[in-house]
């Protein structure tokens, strides 16, 4: 029994070190990323494993105030425009579509247009980045936050795990409110999207974290930085002229701050909800 | 006959309207921004580059398609594409499978919520600001690895230094950045397995090795599935990693097809680019539904 | 349907609060980053005194997007006002395009004109169609750390003799806190074609030689005697002397520039762009040296190079294309050149005041030292680019794989077949 025990002991102390070494190393790049806004270019090129700064010197901040003639707060301020607005106009679209596939998924065109969606998240879409262009030149929504925020409603994750709620619903419960006279519209305001509450809730979140992250397609639709987002001007900082180091790893933590903040405080329910669209997609 | 059938329609069309109405904005967006893109790039992809955005541009038939096809940097490309695929997906498979097998584990009861939020971070951490990172933590002599490696008296890695390390560090950052992800995916099948079949065999006197890979992973077929599927398509698609740390370098050794034709692209060669485009989409397609296939005959769901 | 009525009212409303509210603004893209856009602000605010209600906006773009963006922008008609670049650079858009408008009558209603020389205007030039009006003279010199060089108790390396002695010296004597391992004698850049062969060119040029790669005739000259021991020593220089960090072969401005800044290189390239920004605190602090690249045998007399010309092109459909051709007029002006030499530091004007600036700032400002220009073989050989492609592919192909004696000249003569071959094939298909 005493040897059972022991041999638990060590394999408990041989998995710990295995995970926490790990996770060590995954958040190892954070650490650096944080010290290195507040480190000279010159200390972190000489000794780059220095685990605390020099100085704590907010003046970085100072220098990075302003970025491709645009201020900081504008490039912040159109990520939260931006990552919000794009996340509701994506919920909403994916959860009417989504339902709507559902209950009558044999409607015509209904399959055509599943499939079309399936493709298209297929693609890869750091190469419709002329036909993207062009199409929305054609539409005048080139250098637009309705451009990109439209662009961006697009989404595998949020729609299946929309349709694998509406999948999930009884359809005797569905049929009651039918026999009791209700019109469709109400069934879905009142019966349906109440059940969908925390569905609705999670994929708002994931979809705000995984759209926060989006670089690309603002890139290729924006026509000045104006419309820029954080990640977008962390990418734009270098030019022919010089790269300040320091000030790309502050914008980086600004950048890398509000999403992994909202994930620790979510954290279960963003897990939970990334598991559960991916499985059954 | 047809007409009554068309009024058939019709009327099915009206009764249904509601559900038109539903999907229409999720259509609209669809075929906008998607579809129509998608078939634009095709188009392109028959022309000559100069015309193509043009009112009437010029049917190249498959001209573009021989042109790059004759170009050994992009058969090169193709196959450094699919090799790093390959070594990507088995690398981010076995890492995420071997985290999931360990915090599934009754041995991590204490911390194991806080292990799995730093493992999951990076997944929705903007990959750019990430790579930034990676990139210079690779750097052979200004970075922390080596300087961490040279602390441990370990020989130095070349890193982003030269072509054969260079598909390792990028793979590693790339790890990194997705392999929390497939590791979820494993978490979320281990957790609905059925451990009774465990217990007995272990009453039956099953060596734990046994019981893991007679009993345990025949169960994780679905997320294997799922994982090999997403993993594929992910890196087949590789570009932001490319685009921060390396610009397809050095030496052209993670020029890999969607950023090859992506400089293609700057250069006003559409044509090229959307010929290398739609090949590979087609790759994607055909791997994708293959492995469906294949799961869908050997009984799996 | 409250959804939809909601989304359709967001969408309208999103298209309403990002339309066009400036009636007469002259959009201009430029990779000049922040000094260029406080250039171009500047020189705004001196144009709307003569045309009130004109504003100037300029983008930057990081240089490898620029292309794509005037290039899609031109090609899709939605091209800026103004484009704003290297000559090069402009060359492959109007290679791509051929939609870029012909300065020459433009300049020529204009009468800030007299001090652009003949070379400068045929270098503007490109297939009988002038392309830009040069608006900055780019030069670039060695620089060198003083306080390395005092350190090493060497004057300004003034040989290729001398610049291996001092590279080899500041790797002994590293700067405190310093080792030998992160101390370099070079900063160098080789990633993309133009890095690489853009390092080439100062070599070549500065050394008191001509033509990288090819000459007006289309003859391939890296095989000829003294060419080839200046490819010889810059291929050392990338591999066996060890004068430039490993990671050098993929390193483009970015990187070469946080190697220089982060302190890491004794030697490196100054652009007269680069001195303002070099002499701030948080950089080299103006804790450098500038003069002429090295002479690699004696006789030849070596050189500041001039790499060519910076200048300011309009597309055919501009959108406000006589307003374009007014603000590019202007800036060939007095105050718009100030503007350049102060904000920039570089120029094309000689009746500018330079009272005001630094020693350092100075020296580019006089040019009094001797500048030789290099050539531009995309202007005479429209294909030019594709063989520099593929001679940089070579290059770094023998980088990644050095010979084992540190003797290239058998491969410097196959290189020179090779690029033979390639030159033939590209100049038949064109």
């Amino acid at each position: 029994m005493t040897r059972r025990r022991a041999r638990r002991l060590l394999l408990g102390a041989l998995a710990y070190t295995a995970a926490l070494l790990v996770a060590l190393v995954f958040l190892y790049p954070y650490w650096w990323m944080l010290v290195g806004a507040f480190r000279r270019t010159r200390d972190v090129l000489s000794n780059p494993l220095r685990l605390v700064p020099e100085q704590i010197d907010f003046g970085v901040f100072g220098e990075i105030a302003r970025i491709g003639g645009v201020d900081l707060w504008v490039y912040g301020v159109n990520s939260l425009l931006i990552t919000s607005a794009s996340t509701a106009v994506s919920v909403a679209i994916t959860a009417l579509g989504a339902y709507a596939l559902v209950r009558r998924p044999t409607l015509p065109g209904f399959k055509l247009l599943r499939a079309g969606f399936l493709v298209t998240i297929m693609y890869p879409y750091m190469l419709l980045l002329i036909p993207v262009y062009v199409v929305m030149f054609k539409l005048g929504l080139l250098g637009t936050y309705a451009g990109i925020i439209l662009f961006l409603a697009l989404g595998p994750i949020q729609f299946f795990l929309f349709e694998q709620f509406f999948r999930a619903i009884p359809p005797a419960v569905i049929e009651a409110a039918l026999i009791d006279g209700a019109s469709e519209v109400t069934i879905l305001t009142r019966i349906v999207m109440p059940m969908a509450a925390p569905v609705v809730a999670t994929v708002t979140l994931i979809t705000f974290l995984l759209n926060w992250s989006q670089w690309f397609p603002i890139l290729v639709i924006s026509r000045a930085s104006d419309t820029y987002t954080l990640p977008v001007a962390l990418l734009s900082m270098n030019t022919e002229l010089g790269s300040n180091f320091q000030g790309i790893m502050a914008l980086a933590v600004l950048t890398t701050l509000p999403p992994a903040i909202l994930f620790v405080i979510a954290q279960k329910r963003v897990m939970a909800g990334m598991a559960q669209g991916a499985v059954k997609g | 006959m047809a007409l009554s059938r068309l009024s058939a329609t019709l009327r099915l069309l009206w009764r249904e309207r509601i559900f038109y109405a539903f999907v229409a904005p999720f259509a609209v967006i669809t075929i906008l921004f998607g579809i129509w893109p998608i078939l634009l790039s095709i188009q392109v992809s028959f022309t000559a580059s100069a015309t193509a955005l043009r009112a009437t541009p010029t049917w190249v038939g498959f001209a573009n398609y021989w042109t790059i096809f004759a170009d050994p940097l992009f058969t090169t490309s193709l196959w450094r594409t699919l090799v790093y695929t390959g070594l990507s997906v088995v690398a981010n498979l076995a890492f995420a499978l071997a985290l999931a097998v360990l915090l599934d584990s009754t041995l991590l009861r204490r911390g194991n919520m806080a292990i799995r939020v730093a493992l999951f971070l990076p997944v929705v951490t903007p990959d750019v600001a990430g790579y930034v990172v990676w990139r210079w933590l690779f750097d052979r002599s200004f970075g922390a690895v080596n300087a961490g490696l040279d602390m441990l008296g370990l020989p130095a890695f070349g890193g982003l230094s030269s072509p054969a390390t260079a598909t390792a560090a990028i793979l590693i950052a790339e790890l990194w950045h997705h392999s929390g992800f497939y590791m979820l995916i494993f978490l979320a099948n281990l957790a609905i397995r059925d451990k009774q079949l465990e217990e007995a065999a272990a009453i039956d006197g099953a060596t734990p090795w046994q019981i893991w890979r007679l009993i345990i992973l025949p169960q994780l077929k679905p997320a294997l599935l799922i994982n090999a599927v997403y993993a594929t398509i992910q890196f087949l698609k590789t570009f932001t990693v490319v685009v921060v740390m390396t610009k397809g370098g050095p030496n052209d050794q993670t020029n890999f097809v969607s950023y090859y034709a992506y400089q293609l692209f700057d250069q006003g060669r559409y044509g090229e680019a959307t010929a290398m485009a739609t090949i590979l989409f087609s790759i994607i397609i055909v791997l994708s539904l293959s492995m469906l296939w294949i799961s869908e005959r050997s009984g799996t769901k | 349907m409250r959804c939809l009525t909601g989304l359709t009212g967001l969408v309208a409303a999103g298209m309403l609060a990002t339309a066009p509210v400036h009636a007469q603004q002259l959009t201009i893209w430029h990779d000049l980053g922040d000094n260029g856009i406080a250039w171009f602000q500047r020189m705004g605010e001196e144009f709307a005194r003569t045309r009130p209600g004109v504003t100037i906006r300029s983008q930057s773009f990081p240089t490898e997007q620029w292309f794509g963006r005037v290039i899609g922008a031109i090609n899709t008609d939605s091209a800026p006002d103004l484009i704003f670049n290297n000559y090069e650079r402009v060359i492959r858009v109007q290679s791509q395009t051929n939609r870029l408008l012909d300065m020459r009558p433009v300049l020529a209603a204009s009468p800030d004109r007299t001090f652009l020389g003949e070379a400068e205007l045929r270098v503007a030039t490109y297939r009988n169609r002038m392309l830009i009006i040069p608006i900055q003279r780019v030069q670039m010199a060695l620089g060198v750390r003083k306080s390395w060089l005092d350190r090493a108790g060497e004057p300004f390396p003034q040989t290729w003799d001398d610049v291996q002695r001092v590279a080899r010296k500041f790797k002994e004597n590293p700067p405190p806190g310093s080792t030998a391992a992160n101390t370099f004698g070079f900063a160098l850049q080789a990633a993309r074609p133009r890095d690489l062969i853009h390092m080439l060119d100062l070599f070549v040029f500065g050394s008191g030689l001509e033509h990288t790669l090819i000459d007006p005739a289309g003859t391939i000259t890296i095989d000829r005697p003294a060419h080839a021991r200046v490819l010889q020593e810059f291929l050392r220089t990338y591999t066996s002397y060890g004068f430039v960090p490993p990671d050098t072969i993929n390193h483009s401005f970015t990187e070469m520039y946080q190697v220089i800044e982060g302190g890491r290189a004794g030697m490196f390239r100054v652009g007269d762009w680069n001195v303002r920004r070099w002499e701030q605190p948080n950089t080299l602090g103006g804790d450098f040296v500038v003069g002429p690249w090295p002479r690699f045998e004696a006789g030849r007399e070596n050189a500041v190079v001039a790499g060519g010309m910076r200048g300011v092109a309009i597309p055919e459909n501009s959108p406000n294309r006589q307003l374009a051709q007014d603000f590019a007029r202007f800036m060939l002006s007095q105050p718009a050149q100030q503007a350049s030499l102060e904000v920039m530091g570089a120029f094309v004007r000689n009746d500018l005041n330079v009272s005001a600036l630094t020693p350092l700032q100075q020296w580019f400002a006089r040019a009094q030292h001797r500048l030789v220009p290099s050539d531009f073989p995309e202007a005479t050989h429209a294909w030019y680019p594709e063989l520099e492609a593929a001679f940089h592919r070579r290059l770094l192909t023998g980088i990644a794989n050095p010979p084992a004696n540190g003797d290239w000249s058998a491969f410097i003569t196959a290189t020179a077949q090779e690029m033979r071959e390639a030159a033939q094939r590209l100049s038949r298909n064109n």
